[in-house]
């Protein structure tokens, strides 16, 4: 039984990570960036399987909540908002030189981790055969909210703060459109031709221009996307 | 038990794969997408370092569950700053030169 | 080394996943072998849009301002997950953890207050669009050469 147990997790570990490199690497290198998108989701939900093996249930369900459920929707709402994004034109750096030099730092990074990870004694800095099987999430959470509550204060502070960074972004983004609209080179910048002298009681535009100049703001991104 | 130095190897492996994607590409979101592979692998490297050390197990684990959450905002925050430079810039192409007229904008 | 390991108890799980993609790949390559392969005349092809002509990509660039919401979603989540860490343990019930839990969540629906409330001033609704277009208008025929207006 134990030598069972023993190939079962030898086998379910090449298996996971052979999928989550393949994953990492279609999401890095799929022409459609909404699938490459969705490839990233499928990886960080199969990440969970390694810390399932590392025994570590509540990560595991925090990386699928977190990761799967909202950070991998956002980055496909991010997509979905963002249709310049779609062009498979801007894939990578043009310069062969810079890509050159890219490839070769982090495929050096890579090489010069691999061969510490493989040759390193990691065995006599860390006794084998010591592997708290027995833990549970309620010790996690008597270290994380007992002894160590002010880190869940700080965790609270640090997502106030993005969200307060996100709506100061966005009103900038709103007083950018209204320039558009009002500002010195706005809509109404144009010079009035002269053989068409308006009338100085002349009631405001009908309701269908404002509305078209509404809506033309997503169709101009749109054609740059195609 | 699957020695310490094959969830290392994986773990270095995606670090690489997520560098390479954060030094290569042009695309916001896939340089943001390499970032969050990076922030995986850092992940599974700290959950075999605690699982593997029988002092580190709780502090691991509970790094790994604050790293998740600031990767939550930091994902947030740089999503609304892609907006931004799409804005402003019309492109989400990091490799653009900008024009002289748009430095003179900002 | 222990015998109970973590995941001898989501072997179901494996096998599950194991059936979910075998099915999905059996429909897949079955749809695939089962439609016809002969080209059929452009009119079939098409896209369908309800006797429209389709115009344009498919894929549109919708508002940034829907943006906020995924944003808000996944604060809520991570709060959600602290709060299932403190929700498994006895120490729940401790008074000063009850403090800190209420502070937590304090803090978090402060923010997500502060984010509803200013919320109507991060997008520029149409009625809005319409009264700062009329202001302007208003305000261009009133002076029409005003300085910085000329080209």
């Amino acid at each position: 039984m134990q030598g069972f147990e023993s190939a079962f997790e030898s086998v379910e570990f090449l298996l996971i990570a052979g999928i989550v490199i393949v994953l990492a690497y279609l999401a890095l290198e799929h022409k459609e960036i909404v699938y490459a998108a969705f490839f990233f989701g499928i990886m960080a939900s199969f990440v969970a399987g390694f810390f399932l093996l590392l025994e570590a249930p509540f990560v595991a369900g925090m990386q699928i909540a977190v990761y799967t459920g909202g950070i991998s929707a956002l980055i496909i709402f991010g997509v979905l908002l963002l249709p310049r994004a779609q062009d498979s034109t801007l894939e990578a750096i043009e310069s062969p030189r810079a890509k050159k030099i890219g490839i070769l730092v982090s495929g050096s990074i890579m090489f010069i981790s691999a061969i510490l990870a493989l040759r390193f004694p990691w065995s006599e800095t860390i006794p084998e055969g010591t592997i708290d099987a027995s833990l549970d999430v309620a010790l996690l959470a008597e270290w994380l909210w007992g002894d160590h509550g002010v880190y869940v204060q700080i965790v609270a502070l640090i997502m106030v703060t993005a969200l307060v960074g996100v709506i100061a972004l966005m009103k900038m983004d709103k007083a950018e459109l209204m320039k558009d609209i009002t500002g010195e080179f706005g809509i109404e910048a144009r010079p009035v031709p002269e053989e068409i002298e308006p009338e100085p009681e002349e009631s405001p535009e009908p309701e269908e221009a404002p509305e078209s100049e509404k809506t033309s703001e997503p169709e101009a991104s749109e054609e740059v996307a195609d | 038990m699957v020695p310490l130095s094959w969830y290392l190897a994986v773990a270095f492996i995606l670090i690489g794969l997520g560098a390479y994607g954060m030094m290569v590409k042009r695309n916001l979101i896939r340089i943001l997408i390499g970032a969050e592979i990076m922030g995986n692998g850092v992940s599974i490297a700290l959950a075999a370092f605690a699982v593997y050390s029988p002092t580190f197990t709780l502090t691991g684990q509970a790094l790994i569950i604050l790293m998740i959450s600031v990767a939550a905002a930091h994902t947030a925050l740089a999503l609304v700053l892609m907006l931004a430079y799409n804005r402003r810039y019309g492109s989400v192409d990091l490799g653009k030169p900008i024009s002289q007229e748009e430095k003179l904008d900002v | 080394m222990q015998t109970d390991r973590l995941f001898l108890q989501f072997i179901p799980v494996l096998v599950w996943a194991i059936l979910v993609i075998v099915l999905i790949v059996i429909m897949l390559l079955a749809s695939w072998v089962l439609r016809p392969h002969i080209l059929q005349n452009s009119e079939k092809t098409s896209t369908y849009e309800c006797g429209e002509e389709p115009i344009g990509p498919a894929r549109m660039s919708f508002p940034y301002s829907y943006i906020i919401y995924t944003i808000l979603f996944v604060i809520i989540d991570v709060m959600g997950a602290f709060l299932w860490l403190l929700s498994v343990s006895p120490i729940r019930l401790n008074p000063i953890i009850a403090w800190q839990t209420f502070i937590f969540v304090i803090i978090i629906m402060g923010g997500i207050g502060y984010a509803m409330k200013y919320l109507p001033q991060t997008s520029l609704d149409g009625q809005e669009t319409l009264e700062a277009y009329r202001a302007a208008k208003a305000r261009h025929l009133e002076k029409p050469h005003a300085p910085g207006r000329e080209h």
